[in-house]
Formats: structure tokens, sequence, C-alpha cells
């Protein structure tokens, strides 16, 4: 990581030629590759190993480190016997601390993503930027937390921070996720030292760029994505800086709407603060230290012991994307586990190289991406810090799909290849605990997003539209129907309120018969709904996938549907993709279609793949399944062979 | 004598507590519980009181019909019907999932099969213009479908926006009803009226699914009643802690899901009222499970949150009640990282904690009775011995790989279930924005009074209080209750542009309704009336509940004060607000309460000597073992005062005041403890 002498922009983003952290300072040096940069020894000898041709290497975790970390001392010795009563209660207390700013940012956003589609994280992170509690709101950011906070550890000096201060950072290259993802956080202090951070991450609908609501299908660049804001206070000493707020108001098309968001965001970090240096101040500097070093230590011991569960050994699985919305070629992920004793390397190296389109991940979401899809096949209750990073190492080669380079548009890795990236890794389980493992879920949130101007109150507005289709069939059971996907928790818009706050009609919400895969168990259902431009014209885009590739199958099942954006134009009677209407490349990734008032815009997700043979299938299941219209009696007789 | 007769029937003992309104006493009582029939419980409890049924003036029920009913989905065939193209709402539902990282979760199915829904060809728009009509032809050929299955025993109608105009809806009702005669039918409008498609839909669903066995219950229960003689009037309890007679339940059974659990807040209430406490704060632990809820202002709070399962929302106004899998049975074991957990696995009744002498597994009551909080031999007031020797053995099983002895281990395990009590506490506390240092914790259940004072120390609340009966709080709640109507309806306005008349008319014309309804059931006290708005700014999603005065929306100056309120209640709810935004106005509310006479809860002698200790014992605190003085509850008198660590025993369970903690017993016998020394609370 090179920045300019006065720090004031980055000259050039160093990454570590194997795992592809960025490199802050000298890195280390492999001799037989001068010109190679390395993050660490371990990262050189992984590189090697595989050169040579070690397909498995087996080679102890270390995990990177930054600079600024390595000046923290080593852990010492425990001087105390563990207090698991203590420990109890201080993990309870701050996943409740993270929980009530969480719900305050939900009641008090704007943004129906916010406070709908509750797509935000709140968490605490200790002063060397680990994180030492969370609350469960949206999956990808957990992940991705971390990274963050020690991106910019490394970059602001912790010792300039004031009581009041509140750094605001979205630079996806940095640690982040995609530019809508804003990371806000607040130090919190007693008796004036620094003991680390309440933080909140959400998604700003709306920041500028090339479309409204930043999903720009057409994206070539990151400046195509909307701003871009590297680690710099909002708040000083509890004052506003105005500057800054006017500056990230002024690249928005809905200010309004964004100041309300960003408020509810501080007012979160604000309350964090205040309750986690409550809770310090009544159990002592001392106690909370160590107690959060031994709650670290008590996940990472919790995620071992399911670790070393698994067999040991090398599980590789794939799948494809099936273009980037700028040229219309597949690109491949690949991912190679290495499981050994109780750690794993996600080995993403494999993967093709970084799409010209805005489909690829940053590391971020990469690492998120691991640990999002190693928390589906471990006990769920493990807590979640950073501790239980500590077994799982990623190795995300720069420049590829698992590692976007600058000036690379990412804005849809975060949403769309997240779930993709994670639903390999459990593929790749598949085949160490196949009884914990699903087939391939729709893995795609649709982001249709538009705006326009509303006819009521004479003001811009965008929005964010999610759907979702079907979960893999999974032993024991069918899959979901209509669920969102492994990366978020968001929740659909109800009709009612998008007709009331957007001027467009919902004609439809359906069921598609038959897009589930057929299995012994069934993948499941995607849905359709049809909307109608009404009074005003609104421009659309979308990043969504599989039209053409279908959510794979496991075990001798069938794939699930695939998905469709079609659209009816107010003279015409067919349904066309928009490559038909408007010449876009891809079907599925467009960007400012300018939809006139008349025309239906249907959008259908992708189902579930199958799980195991559908012939297995028990026969009243089949029939259960004709008579509710889950699938079709055509689909019956030929896929699961049901006769009579 | 003239009694009034509070009932809460539960899964092992039917409770009653009854009320002399000649001589103003109160007596408890239970039963055992008949599952099959809970009517001969009912019956049963009725013909043990000396007095005879005949003096039985008013019998005021906890049901647990409903609830059953639906946990147990054994309620009736439904035909959904809704607009066309949005049948499948109720199976795609919001998208969202229960658990984060659990692939082996279920999504929750609606209360009606696929191939039971059926559309219509109609709309209404958002602004409640009807975009395409109603063709009548098409209901008639509805009905004709659903008379040709005869399978579907009651019909459900959500129309799209019908919260707005319930035009066709209500045609739609009228049109059934004519050609489906006796078939129950249950429309969104006048179930919840408010937007939303997914959850209004899921409520109707719920009322039409409960509406055939509900009345058939109701009506049998009234005969078997008539028949044994008690010809007393009997009411249900509702979910919003309100009367409803036994027709009304029949009408509207879907404000039937949760009865019985609402008698403890009520209880409370009266308890608050008596003693002149403002904000309460209640805990009602049970073996497998312990329920909190607030009282604010002496009121208790509603929440329309309620669901079925995860997923299912059955959103009528109901006391907001939190449940979390914590208890005297909860077993403590030791997870793959080292670490002593507490639940939610529960030993339950069978086979009970260790010391019940069946089971092997350490509980919580077990580890109760190692640090000498429990009398191995005054257990359910010495109807049952515990098993000292079995308790030591199960908590050694964990106690030895962890290097702690057998007392530290126990006293672990309780402090690691009261930290799981303890985030219950804070959810509806702090996480509600509510300061627990404004509050008192009413401690009930059997296994309450045992855990509140070392709760009350761990959460940071100054006060507690043990009622009397806790073991059977919520039957004593019933005999408190009053008729209640709550309506509500979702009509969107704002700030901008505000229109006062429209506002005046849909807050005039829930006030009709509400009283419409008390009406309907014969309650014809007087009618207390509040109303409510729920407020947000304009493109918030979550709304502040203002309460409004009756000339609101008379003069444009109640406006202006309307919503600088709103920014006063945002600033102090969530730390700010943002003067100068727009305002929008979602739903109106309007309760309505029959103000029938409550009865006056009885007093206890006044003491005239100090109380005496009927025994002392060896108890394990935090700050270690302690001899302390046993009080028998029978034996104390308003005006005594003692200070901790003492305990208090009577049949049902026994109050653990810690170091540091004093009691005092009220007018009414009800045990105030007070920290003495404040903590500074988190």
């Amino acid at each position: 990581m090179r920045l300019s002498a006065n720090g004031f922009y980055v000259e050039q983003y160093r990454k570590c030629c194997n795992c592809g952290i960025l490199v802050y300072g000298e890195g280390v040096r492999n001799p037989e590759h001068p010109k190679k940069l390395y993050c660490s020894d371990w990262c050189v000898e992984w590189r090697t190993s595989k050169d040579r041709g070690v397909a498995d290497p087996v080679l102890p975790i270390k995990q990177p480190k930054l600079p600024f970390e390595a000046a923290y001392p080593a852990k010492g010795e425990r001087i105390a016997p563990y207090d698991l009563v203590t420990m109890n209660i201080l993990d309870s207390t701050m996943v409740s601390v993270c929980r009530e700013m969480g719900i305050l940012l939900m009641k008090t956003s704007y943004s129906t993503i916010f406070n709908e589609g509750l797509d935000f994280t709140c968490a605490l992170a200790d002063a060397k930027g680990d994180m030492i509690a969370c609350a469960e709101f949206c999956p990808t950011m957990i992940g991705g937390m971390p990274l963050l906070i020690k991106t910019c550890a490394q970059e602001i000096d912790f010792k300039s921070l004031e009581e009041g201060d509140i750094i605001l950072h979205n630079d996806p290259y940095r640690g982040g996720l995609h530019c809508p993802e804003h990371t806000f956080f607040r130090p919190f202090f007693v008796d004036g030292e620094l003991l680390g951070f309440a933080v909140c991450i959400g998604h700003i609908a709306e920041i500028g760029g090339m479309v409204p609501g930043a999903f720009c299908g057409e994206a070539t660049e990151i400046f195509h994505e909307g701003l871009r804001v590297p680690p710099v206070k909002i708040m000083k000493a509890g004052k506003d800086v105005e500057e800054v707020w006017k500056l990230l108001l002024a690249n928005t098309r809905t200010p309004r709407q964004n100041y309300g968001d960003l408020r509810a965001m501080i007012a979160s970090v604000e309350l964090g603060c205040e309750r986690i240096a409550a809770t310090v101040r009544k159990y002592g500097k001392a106690v909370f230290k160590q107690t959060c070093e031994d709650l670290m230590d008590y996940a990472e011991r919790r995620m071992r012991a399911e670790i070393a569960e698994f067999a040991d050994g090398l599980y590789s699985f794939g799948d494809t994307v099936e273009n980037d919305g700028i040229v219309n070629k597949p690109y491949r992920i690949e991912v190679d586990l290495h499981i050994h004793g109780d750690e794993v390397v996600a080995d993403f190296s494999r993967s093709s190289d970084q799409a010209k389109g805005p489909i690829s991940a940053t590391l971020g979401v990469t690492t998120g991406a691991v640990y999002n899809g190693m928390f589906h096949v471990t006990d769920a209750s493990i807590p979640k810090n950073s501790g239980c990073f500590r077994p799982l190492r990623v190795v995300a080669r720069p420049g590829s799909m698992a590692n976007v380079d600058y000036p690379g548009p990412l804005v849809a890795g975060n949403t769309e290849l997240h779930p993709r990236l994670a639903n390999i890794v459990i593929g790749a389980m598949s085949k160490c605990v196949p009884e914990r493992s699903m087939a391939s879920e729709a893995c795609t949130s649709m982001n249709f997003v538009f705006g326009g101007n509303h006819p009521e109150y004479d003001e811009y507005f965008a929005c964010y539209d999610l759907m979702a289709g079907g979960w893999g069939g999974r032993l024991g059971h069918d899959g979901n129907d209509c669920v969102i996907a492994i990366n978020g928790n968001c929740r659909f818009n109800p009709t009612e309120v998008f007709e009331t706050r957007f001027p467009l009609m919902v004609e439809n919400c359906e069921l598609v018969t038959d897009s589930g895969g057929p299995g012994e168990f069934r993948g499941g259902l995607g849905y359709s709904r049809t909307l109608l431009v009404r009074e005003v014209p609104i421009t659309g885009s979308q990043c969504t996938d599989r039209h053409e590739i279908k959510p794979y199958a496991l075990f001798d099942g069938l794939p699930g549907g695939n998905g469709s954006t079609l659209v009816k134009t107010a003279n015409s009677s067919d349904w066309k993709t928009v490559s038909e209407v408007y010449g876009k490349v891809s079907t599925s990734k467009y960007a400012n279609v300018v939809f006139e008032p008349g025309d239906r815009i249907k959008l259908t997700t992708p189902g579930g793949g199958g799980y195991g043979d559908p012939k297995k299938r028990a026969r009243e299941s089949v029939l259960e399944d004709v008579r509710e219209a889950y699938v079709s009696s055509q689909s019956a007789e030929t896929d699961y062979g049901l006769k009579g | 004598m003239s009694l009034l007769v509070g009932i809460d029937v539960g899964g092992t003992f039917t409770d009653f507590v009854a009320y002399d309104h000649d001589s103003g006493r109160m007596e408890a009582w239970k039963v055992l519980s008949v599952p099959t029939d809970p009517v001969v419980g009912i019956l049963n409890g009725l013909n043990a009181h000396p007095a005879g049924k005949t003096a039985i003036e008013h019998i005021r029920l906890g049901t647990t019909v409903a609830t059953n009913a639906i946990l147990e989905r054994k309620g009736a065939t439904v035909a959904y019907v809704t607009t066309k193209g949005f049948k499948d709402v109720i199976f795609v539902q919001r998208g969202n999932r229960r658990f984060h990282y659990d692939m082996s979760w279920v999504k929750p199915k609606p209360l009606a099969k696929r191939r039971h829904c059926f559309e219509l060809d109609e709309r209404i728009d958002a602004h409640g213009a009807v975009l395409k009509d109603l063709d009548e032809a098409e209901v008639a050929r509805l009905a004709e479908a659903i008379a040709a299955d005869p399978s579907i025993e009651a019909v459900a109608i959500c129309l799209l926006f019908s919260y707005i105009n319930p035009d066709h809806e209500i045609r739609v009702k009228q049109l059934l009803g004519e050609k489906l005669p006796g078939m129950p039918i249950s429309i969104s409008y006048e179930v919840l009226p408010k937007w939303k498609e997914y959850e209004r839909a899921s409520t109707t669903l719920a009322d039409a699914y409960l509406k055939p066995v509900v009345s058939r219950q109701m009506r049998a229960m009234r005969a078997r009643l008539n028949e044994d003689g008690v010809k007393a009037p009997t009411v249900v309890i509702k979910s919003n802690g309100g009367q409803m007679t036994l027709d009304g339940a029949a009408d509207s059974p879907v404000h039937l899901v949760v009865s019985g659990p609402t008698g403890g807040v009520l209880a409370s209430c009266q308890v608050a009222k008596a003693t002149g406490i403002d904000h309460m704060v209640t805990i009602d632990i049970g073996g497998t499970s312990t329920d909190v809820s607030t009282i604010i202002d002496g009121s208790e709070r509603l929440t329309t949150g309620f669901e079925i399962e995860w997923g299912v929302p059955v959103q009528i106004p109901i006391i907001d009640i939190r449940t979390i899998g914590a208890g005297g049975g909860s077993i403590a074991w030791i997870d793959k990282g080292g670490m002593l957990r507490v639940g939610p696995q529960s030993a339950g009744a069978n086979p009970g904690p260790a010391s019940y002498g069946r089971g092997e597994l350490p509980t919580v009551t077990d580890a109760n009775l190692m640090l000498g909080r429990i009398d191995p031999n005054n257990f359910l007031g010495g109807k049952m011995t515990l098993d000292r020797a079995r308790a030591e053995r199960a908590i050694a099983s964990v106690a030895e790989p962890l290097g702690y002895t057998v007392m530290e281990c126990a006293l672990s395990i309780v402090r690691i279930a009261n930290s799981n009590m303890v985030a219950a506490l804070r959810s509806v506390l702090i996480e509600a924005g509510l300061d627990p240092r404004d509050f008192t914790l009413s401690a009930f259940g059997g296994a309450g009074p045992v855990h509140v004072g070392e709760l009350m120390i761990e959460m940071g609340i100054p006060r507690g209080i043990v009622p009397n009966n806790p073991g059977q709080f919520s039957a004593s709640g019933f005999i408190m209750s009053q008729a209640r109507v709550d309506r509500q309806r979702t009509t969107q306005l704002t700030s901008y542009r505000f229109d006062r008349d429209k506002a005046a008319d849909v807050l005039r014309s829930l006030v009709d309704e509400a009283i419409q309804q008390l009406r309907d059931q014969g309650f014809d006290d007087d009618v207390k009336l509040t109303k409510q708005l729920e407020m947000r700014y304009l493109g918030q999603n979550y709304e502040l509940e203002l309460q409004v005065s009756d000339e609101m929306f008379e003069r444009s100056e109640h406006e202006d004060a309307l919503w600088a309120a709103f920014h006063d209640a945002h600033k102090s709810r969530f730390g700010f607000s943002t003067p100068g935004e727009i305002i929008e106005i979602v739903n109106f509310k309007v309760t309505a309460i029959a103000d029938s006479p409550i009865p006056e809860l009885p007093r206890i002698e006044k003491a005239s000597a100090p109380p005496q200790a009927r025994r002392h014992r060896l108890v394990t605190f935090t700050e270690g073992e302690i001899d302390v003085p046993v009080y028998d509850r029978d034996d104390l008198r308003a005006g005594h005062a003692v200070k901790g660590p003492l305990l208090v025993e009577e049949s049902a369970s026994v109050t653990v005041i810690c170091p540091g903690q004093n009691l005092s017993v009220d007018d009414y016998g009800h045990l105030l403890i007070e920290n003495a020394a404040q903590q500074e609370n988190n």
C-alpha cells in the first residue's frame, strides 16, 4: 500500500501475490522471485509449495498481521483462571449492546434497504481492531468487519483519536465490500484509555455514480459505482465535520434520505459507545480486556473443535458466472479447501481473472464468504468474534474473481458473488460432510434498482428492490421457497408499502411451478413479480445472474430453474429480454434502461438445485407437490418417474 | 357470599382465585387439569369451593383453546381469497430466514393449502381508488367452487389495500354469506385494517382457522356449565388482557391466541396501582420457561408482534410478553469450547431436576438446592422431598471437568442462569429504550422469588416485589380485568399538507367502532377511551406511539403541538430529532375499556412485634457461605422490615434476599426488596 507523502491519496494498492491482503510497509520477498511481494513467510511457503506441484500443502496457519498489530505485545501468560460466569455475562451484554444499536438503526433509518431489508451490521471491536461481539443482522458484513477496522487502524493513528470522533469509510479496496456499504466507527474510552470501537456497517442505497441505486450492471471502473470514501472523520470530538457532510451529500441523488440514514448510523455507534463504556466501568478495564481475550480464545476453541471432526483432505468445488454485463463470456470461481487437523485454508487461486464488469469480489467479500460457508457447516452457536476466524485462512489471488484489483468494478461482487463463493465452500464440504450440505441456492438478490421523479412529493426517489429464489435441497428436507440469499437476511418489500412509496404497480407475486430442481429432496421454488410503470418514467438497472446457467444439484439431483428479466413495452404484446429490446450485452446485468409509463417488467427468481436422485423421492411427496402445483404432472412423470 | 372467580387453565394444574365481594377476602386453590377436556378441570375446581356454585356471581377464564389449536395446527380447513395475482403472498412471505447459518431450518407453511387459495380479478390502488371493479358473477362462481369442496370449513378474505378502501371485501363477504349460509367468514378489514398484505392475510387466516373450533368449544362450555348448575355469566380473557363474552370469542377468536399468560401482567398492574409503583418489569419463572413483560405508568404494554411460529404473524394487539427457554429445570452442560452452559434444554417435569429422584442431569433447581436456597424438606410446602445427594452427584459431573468444587459449580450454574434471564430483561428494558433504574422487578411463578434478589443486582433494578400467591398469580389477574377493545387502522397522512378533517373522521369512526363492540357484547359500563397515533419521519419504517387528547384535530394549534411532541419523543427515545422534517402519521389507534369496578386488594394485619425467624440455614451467595434467618411468609405482618441476607418461605416458593438488600412488608403483605447499596447499572 503506497500513499502519497502527505497521505492525501493512494498511489498504489499493493497486495500480497498469494493471499491478496494489502501490504503496508516492506512486506516479504521471495528470493527465488524477487519481484513478487508477499505479506508473510507463510504466504511465500504456501505459494512455493503449490507452484512445485504440492496439491495439498500441510502448513499450520499463521494469520497475516498488519504492521500496527505487530506493534502490540504478544499475548502473555494468563494470570488468573478463566472466569466462566464473567465471560458469559459480558458476552451476552455485548451482544445485547450490538442488538440495541441495530434496533435503533432499524427504527430511525430512512432507506427501505435498512429498515425493511435490515442490510446492516452492528459490532464491537477491541483496541486492536479485533471484533469482540456482533449482533445477527447481515452476515456478509460480519466477516468483513475485522479487515475493515484493521485497515483503518493502519492508516489513522489511533493515538490521535478523541472521544466523540467518528470515522467513516467505504473503500472496497481497503477492506470494504462495495461502495454502498458504509462503515462508521467510533472509539470508546474509559479514563482516557482507548479500549475499542462501536462499529456499524450499513448499505446506503444511493451514492451517485452512473445509475440510481449504485448497481450499475455495465460499470467497467470503480468510478461508475458511486462515491468512494477513504477513512475520514465525519465527526470530530462530537461535532459534525461540515465539509465532509457537504461533500457526501452533494454526490447523491437522494440527499434527504441519505442524511437521515447517516444520522441514524451515527446515533447507533454513539449509543454503542455509551453502553459499552458503562459496562467496562462496571467490571473494570482489566477484567474487560482479559475477558474479551478469553472470549475470543473460547470461540477459537469451539471452531477448532468443529473442524477437528472433519476428515483431513483437499476438497474442491467450483461454479460458473454466466457473464459480467460487458463481455458475453462465463467466469469460473473455484475453491480448494485444505483441511488439516483443526484448521482450514480456503484457496481460490484457480478462479478466473477478474471480470471486466462489476461481478468480482473484494478480499473482504471473499473472506466473509468463507466464514459464512464454514459457519453453515459448524455449530451455529459459536460466538461470532474474531477468535472463531483464527483457524481459517483465505488465499485470494489479486486480480482474480476472488480479489478484484483497483480500479476494477465490483458492486455486484458483494451481493451476487458472495453467495456463490459461500455456496461453493458448502459445495466443497459436501464431499466431506454430505449430511451438512445443500445443493445450490438461487444465489441472487435480483438487485433491480430504479429511480425517477416522484409525482406526489416533487422529489427524486431511488429504490433497491430485492427478491430471492429457492434454497437447494438438503438431506431430509426440500429447499425453502423464496428465501433471501445466504449473504443477507433482508426482507422483501410488501406490495402495499411498495406502491405507497413508488409510482409503480405490482401486478402479481407468484411461485414458479417446476423451478425447484428435482431431487429426492427437491430444490425450493423461485417466484415472479410483474411491475407496471404508471405515471412517470423510471430509470432501471440490474445485476443478477442465473439467466443461462442453472443452480447446481448435488448427489444425482437435477439443477434448479433459471431466473429471468422480461420486458413488455406499452406498445408491444410480447415479453422480451433487455438484450432484445434495448440491445444490452447481458439479459441479467444492464444499466440505465428507461422504462416508460405502460411498460411492464417481469422479474423471476431462480429455484434451488435438487439433492439426491429424484426417482428416490417418496411417492406421497411427489403427489402432494402435484396437488399443490409445486411440480407439474409432466415433471412428476419425466423427472420423478411417477406413473399413473 | 358473592364470588368473582378467576380461572387459569394450565397444562398441569388449573388455578383458581376467588374474591368475595361481601368480605373483601381473596382465596386461591388449584386442581389437576384434564388436558383432554379442560371443562372437567374447571367444574372440579368450582365444585371444590365450600360456598357452592350458587355463590358464584361471575367467572373469568384464561383459555388455551385457541393457543392449542394453533400450536398443534388443529384448526379448520380454510379457503383463502385474495386479489388476482397474489395468492402466493402467503407462501412467499417476507423472504428472511429465522437463523443465520442454519441449513436445517424449514420455512413455515401458512394456515391454508395452496390448492385452497382463490383469486378475484379486482384491484384497488394505494390511494383507495378502484382500478378494477369487483365482478359479482366471479364471486358467485367462487361461492360454487368453495361449496363444491366439502373439506372447506371457513373462508378468509384479504384483498390488496382493503385497509384504505374496504368496499370490495365487505361486498365479497356479503355475497359469499348469502351463497354459503353458516360458513364462517373473516375479512381482513375487520380483523386487522393495517397495511402490509402478508401480515394482514396471515392474521385473517388465523381468525378463520380458529372460528369453527372456538365457537364449538365456547358453546359447549356454556352448555356444560349450565348443566352443572353454574349459571354465572362467564367471560374469557383476550390477548390484550381484556374480557370478551363467549359469543364475542366465537366471532373473533384470533383475539384468544394468548390468554392465560396475560393474568400475571394484569395482576402486576393492580399491585403497581395499589402500591403506587409507576414502572414495573414482571418476571414469571417456571420450570422450563420464563416470561418477561413491562408495565409503564401503571399500564401493561401491547405489541402486535405475535407469531404463531417464527414467520407466521398474528398482528392483533396482545400484551407484550417475551418468553425464553430458561427455568428451574434448565440443564447445565459443558460445550466443546469448555464453557459451562445452562439451557435451553430443560429436564421439564419428567424426569425433572436430578433432585426429584428420576433424572441424572444437573439443573438450576439442583444448584439452588446445593446452595441452600431451597429446603429439600420444605419443597412445595413439604409435599415433596428433594434428594440432595443426587443433586450433588449431578452437579459434580460437570464440576469435575471444569476443576470446580460442587459449590463453586452450583453458584456458577445459578449465575449463568441469571445471566440468561438478565438477557431477557435487557431485551424488554434497555433494548426498548427503558432505564432499569426507573423500574421495580415483580417476580412470581414457582422460581421467580428464588432469583429476584440476584436479578435486581445483576440488572441494576433498585427495587423488587414478590406479590401474594406467586404460584397462582395469573388467575388472580383475571379477577382484576375489565372488558377492553383495541381498534387500529392504517391511514397515512403527513404534516406536509395535513388533512385535519380526514384525521378527525378516522379517529371518530374508530371510537364508534370500539364502543359499539363493547355494547354489542353487553358491556354497558362507562367507557374509558384512549387514542394514540403511530408516527414517524417521512421515509422511516417504524413508528413512535403518541397519546392524543380528545380535541386533537379540532384546531390547527393542536396540530403544531402534535408535531412538536413527536420531535421531542424522537429525541428522547433515539437521542436525536430532525426539526423541520416532514412527519407522517401511519396508524390510528383507539382503546375502549368498560370501566367496571375492580376488586380492591385485601390488606393484612399490622405488625405489633418484630418478625421471628423459624430457623437458620447456611446459604451460599457470591460473597460466600452465610448463616441466614428463614421466615415463614404467614408470620410476616404489615410494617415488618428486616436486613438481608434472609429467606422467606411459603407453600409454592421461597424468596431469596441477598446481602446488601433489605426486606419490608407492605399493607397488602407484598414482600418489598431494596438494594441498600445502589450499584451503578449497566
